[in-house]
């Protein structure tokens, strides 16, 4: 077990409210786009994302519904600035860089996206090459995700991931200087402390400003969950001291949590992810791809062929589509927030919702008392030893809503 | 004396589940021309869910016949339907008091059945006349010879001239009849004498008011008859008398040996009891029949809505079902843990588990249930004198003198290779030995001497995995005995959980203590602090366990397509926390209070 020393005096010299300043978004940069490419090499054992390994064939064709999905759009949204564009996937870098490059031009032609925005592209290390790079970078793409997920081939190859800890460093190198995030998993079969404090060394080292630590979540229909029904990976408690381990590690080398699962460099929080969690608006283009639009919550179908045929016949792809309610709307603004270093600002949720925080949700409050702090700025947050817990507590805020 | 009606035949049918009772009884009153077998599955067999599932029959269902035999007469024959599983032989012995015979019917594939032998025995006990039937030979692997043989060796019936029969094909049902007829004795009786009617069994119509479901031992009656319950001492016109067809259908009168119904414009659920006698306002008869033993709760516990606001919806629930089931007694009760609820009084466990699963399934009532007691008899320094059956009403230790705890005869009828196995489990129990007669060369009767607490904990359970499920068990309140009681409170998070506590007998207070403090560890979740969980006994405490905090519960990941998905998911969790009940800080589901003794279990 780590000790869990030196992550509140970390050298960085950045107080805390200071720091939440920083995390908290201006209204004007609360609206973000994402596009979904649904490619990849191999299928990981624990995905269940929508991506078509053996589809890739289509991604010329699929893009080109993407970029025609982006116009569709453009007229509804007129009138928005967006201050992020974040490719996901799949892996946005198996296919053609220029496809990624043409979409980004796309929207800085049909959309109001700020000349500073943060513009992402998630790679993974065995697709990465220079020329990809240079072109990304030429069409103004400024941050990258690297799939790193762990410092072991034997781990790598367990997740079923396409590159060795070599491919990574290698990737790395072509990165160096660059902001980018490194992604790492625990709760892995057969993971130590020792193999999450060398992920984040690793990490560390390569120049990576960001890291996401996720803990896997075992999903129905997965190969990994198999692995779980037969009890092969790691306990909620273990899975809890691996990621206090990944914590303790991470702040020694002046990475500080801004949200459960990430964290930065002072100044490399991420705007796009932020604004997810400050329930700003956002676009989704792609198979799969989610919006938060105008206080309504819909979702693409999630099957490429469909997706494919609506966009050709002129329909949004659309299969979810819901409202959500002033109730949907405080609960959600609390679960979010509640995700978050910096907490829920009492004076931005009474300018948002014309409403008292401490009023609206008083039973849960107290109820919570314990869990909960008020910080000098007037935010209220979940005190850090329990934010890998907050389920608990949020249930709670919904039995109000 | 005028003889009750020599034509008339009152039986019942015992069968283990499955081995055909309702396709024998669909096949008589095919047979009869009573009912097309298809109205009948919906009418005859109208039984509970619960009933289904558990494979036992709680409610009784009549039925007339009219046979012509071969002799050229026409019999009446009244067809009570019995419950097929052992502990309910509260229910059993009210179908049995209303009859003269059984039809046993035994599976030719299967042989004779645990559950089978304890009702013959039953039935034995009450004098009834036996009638075996070998059915469905029509299976590849009957062995109707066999089964034949076991019927005269474990039983020790004659089966020499049982009819082999298959329900299933409408085989031989024809001798089915004719025994009845030859076998079964018709009921004694006088229709002259003053009216003796036993109910056994009742349920409320909205428009006729409680219909009782009676046996007519002697005298009759007709409508507009001032009639008198016994126990209640209630006065009531006759409105409507009849018999079973098996809807109700209206007759002048019910005379001696019939089984009826009788319908009185009784409005009060709680003035009728079954197992009360009927008798004649006018002409009453000098004493009840006495039926089957007066019903008298031993086991008791409360009975909480897990929504506060349910209150009332919760004492509807239980008048209504104590309306056809008289030994149900509940009154008001409060708990500092679980708020307002009702104490209340049952047979036994498995009346208990019946009455609560009725009040969920059938009224849809969400409920908490609090571990059973039975009720002590305490006498305070004072000289003060009374009964206790909620641990959490019993006064300070220094108050009382000494205290009393009910205790039973107890009879336990088993094959004689199962007799070392429930001496074990007897002396175990604080049990004093008293007899032990072979009946016959299967059959050995045990008799101890048991405190009630110690059975209504896993006794039944204990029984029937030593022995197989062959012994039937069945006890009789002896009175009471001074005895070492304490009682074991527990603490959850240092609190005393009043719905938790239990009186028990001191050299049993540690270990109960311990195992007790072991399944709450098990039973409640994990939260979001440590819970320490203590059994202590007169402010000490001796055990104690932890249920660990939650480590991890968040979502890993929750961007823009996460958040509907986490919130159903929370939505989910939310549900579940509907079914705990919290307990100062602590939540605890529902089911714990009670669950905690079921697994209880010989370690």
């Amino acid at each position: 077990m780590c000790n869990i020393i030196g992550e509140k005096s970390e050298n960085t010299a950045v107080s805390p409210v200071e720091r939440r300043r920083e995390l908290s978004l201006p209204k004007e940069q609360r609206c973000g786009i994402y596009v979904h490419v649904p490619f990849c090499r191999s299928k990981c054992r624990y995905c269940d994302f929508t991506s078509y390994p053996e589809k890739i064939g289509l991604a010329e064709a699929y893009m080109a519904c993407v970029y025609k999905e982006m116009k569709l759009r453009a007229e509804e949204l007129h009138g928005r600035k967006f201050a992020s564009v974040y490719f996901g996937g799949g892996t946005p870098s198996v296919i053609d860089a220029k496809w990624i490059a043409g979409a980004v031009r796309r929207l800085r032609e049909l959309y109001a996206v700020t000349p500073d925005a943060e513009i992402t592209v998630e790679l993974n290390p065995e697709s990465v090459t220079a020329e990809k790079l240079a072109v990304y970078t030429a069409a103004g793409i400024n941050r990258f995700s690297v799939g790193m997920q762990a410092a072991s081939d034997v781990l790598l190859q367990e997740l079923g991931r396409a590159h060795t800890v070599s491919g990574f460093r290698r990737a790395a190198a072509l990165l160096r200087g660059k902001n980018f995030n490194a992604d790492i998993m625990i709760g892995l079969k057969g993971q130590t402390a020792a193999d999450v404090k060398e992920a984040v060394s690793l990490a560390a080292e390569s120049g990576a400003r960001h890291v996401s630590m996720y803990a896997l979540t075992p999903e129905d229909g997965t190969p990994m969950y198999g692995d779980y029904l037969n009890g092969d990976l790691p306990d909620e408690d273990e899975v809890a001291a691996l990621y206090n381990c990944g914590r303790a590690a991470l702040a020694e080398r002046g990475f500080y949590r801004y949200e459960v699962s990430n964290f930065a460099k002072a100044g490399f929080a991420s705007r796009h992810n932020r604004n997810y969690w400050q329930r700003g608006e956002y676009i989704g283009f792609g198979v799969a791809a989610s919006s938060f639009i105008a206080e309504r919550r819909f979702t693409n179908t999630r099957d490429l062929d469909d997706y494919i045929k609506c966009i050709l016949t002129d329909h949004y792809p659309v299969v979810d589509d819901e409202r959500t309610t002033p109730q949907d709307a405080k609960f959600e603004r609390v679960m979010l927030a509640l995700r978050t270093e910096e907490g829920l600002s009492l004076k931005a949720y009474a300018a948002e919702f014309g409403a008292d925080l401490l009023q609206d949700f008083s039973a849960p409050l107290q109820k919570n008392a314990p869990f909960l702090e008020q910080t000098e700025d007037g935010c209220i947050r979940i005190k850090e030893e329990y934010l890998f817990v907050q389920n608990h507590i949020l249930v709670d805020f919904l039995q109000n809503a | 004396m005028a003889q009750a009606n020599k034509y008339i035949r009152n039986f019942c049918i015992i069968a283990h589940i499955d081995h055909g009772k309702s396709t024998i009884a669909d096949r008589l009153m095919e047979l009869t021309g009573q009912v097309s077998a298809r109205d009948m599955e919906n009418q005859l067999l109208d039984s509970m869910d619960l009933e289904r599932e558990r494979g036992i029959t709680i409610k009784l269902t009549p039925v007339r016949m009219y046979y012509t035999a071969a002799d050229g007469c026409e019999y009446e024959f009244n067809l009570i339907d019995t419950p097929g599983h052992v502990d309910v032989t509260y229910e059993v012995s009210r179908s049995l008091a209303a009859c003269e015979g059984a039809i046993l019917v035994v599976d030719a594939t299967q042989g004779i059945e645990a559950q089978t032998l304890a009702n013959v025995y039953l039935a034995l006990e009450n004098d009834l006349e036996i009638v075996p039937v070998i059915n469905k030979i029509d299976l590849p692997s009957a062995d109707p010879e066999g089964t034949r043989r076991e019927i005269e060796e474990v039983i020790g019936l004659d089966a020499s001239d049982a009819p082999c029969v298959s329900a299933k094909e409408g085989t031989n049902i024809g001798a089915i009849l004719e025994q009845i007829v030859a076998k079964i004795p018709a009921p004694k009786g006088d229709t002259e004498a003053p009216l003796k009617a036993l109910i056994f069994d009742s349920y409320y119509d909205n428009y006729k008011g409680v219909i009782l479901f009676v046996r007519i031992k002697d005298g009759s009656v007709r409508v507009g008859d001032l009639i008198r319950t016994f126990r209640s001492d209630k006065q009531y016109e006759v409105t409507e008398v009849g018999t079973f067809n098996p809807k109700l259908l209206p007759k002048d009168s019910l005379n001696a040996g019939e089984v009826g119904y009788v319908a009185a414009s009784i409005k009060s659920i709680q003035d009728v009891a079954v197992g009360d006698t009927l008798t004649d306002a006018r002409k009453p008869a000098a004493e009840p029949l006495p039926g089957y033993k007066k019903v008298q709760p031993v086991v008791f516990c409360g009975i909480y809505p897990l929504d506060g606001s349910k209150f009332n919806d919760l004492k509807d629930a239980l008048l209504k079902l104590q309306l056809n089931d008289a030994s149900l007694i509940f009154e008001p009760d409060t708990s500092v843990a679980l708020g307002f609820g009702f104490r209340c009084g049952f047979l036994g466990l498995l009346h208990m588990e019946i009455i609560q699963e009725r009040i969920e399934r059938e009224f849809g009532l969400d409920i908490i249930t609090t571990a059973p007691s039975v009720s002590y008899r305490v006498h305070k320094t004072d000289g003060e004198e009374f009964y206790v059956d909620n641990p959490s009403h019993l006064p300070d230790p220094a108050d009382i003198e000494w205290m009393e705890e009910p205790v039973v005869k107890a009879e336990v009828y088993t094959p004689p290779e199962y007799i070392g196995a429930i001496m074990e489990l007897c002396q175990d129990k604080r049990g004093v030995f008293k007899d032990m007669t072979y009946i016959d060369e299967k059959r050995v009767r045990l008799l101890y001497r048991l405190p009630l607490n110690e059975i209504i904990y896993d006794f039944f359970d204990g029984l029937k995995s030593r022995t197989r499920g062959y012994a039937s068990f069945d006890y009789e309140l002896v009175g009471y005995e001074r005895s070492e009681l304490v009682k074991l409170d527990i603490l959850l998070n240092g609190d005393v959980c009043d719905a938790l506590s239990m009186i028990v007998h001191k050299d049993r207070a540690y270990p109960r203590g311990r195992e007790l403090a072991e399944n709450l560890k098990e039973a409640i979740p994990r939260q979001l602090f440590e819970i320490p969980i203590q059994a202590a006994v007169g402010g000490k405490i001796i055990a104690r366990e932890t249920v660990k905090a939650v480590r991890k519960d968040v979502l890993a990941k929750c961007y823009g397509g996460d958040i509907t998905r986490k919130k159903k998911l929370l939505e989910k969790q939310k549900e579940g926390k509907k079914r705990m009940r919290s307990i100062g800080s602590v939540e605890v589901p529902s089911e714990v209070f009670m669950s905690i003794l079921k697994t209880n279990k010989q370690k």
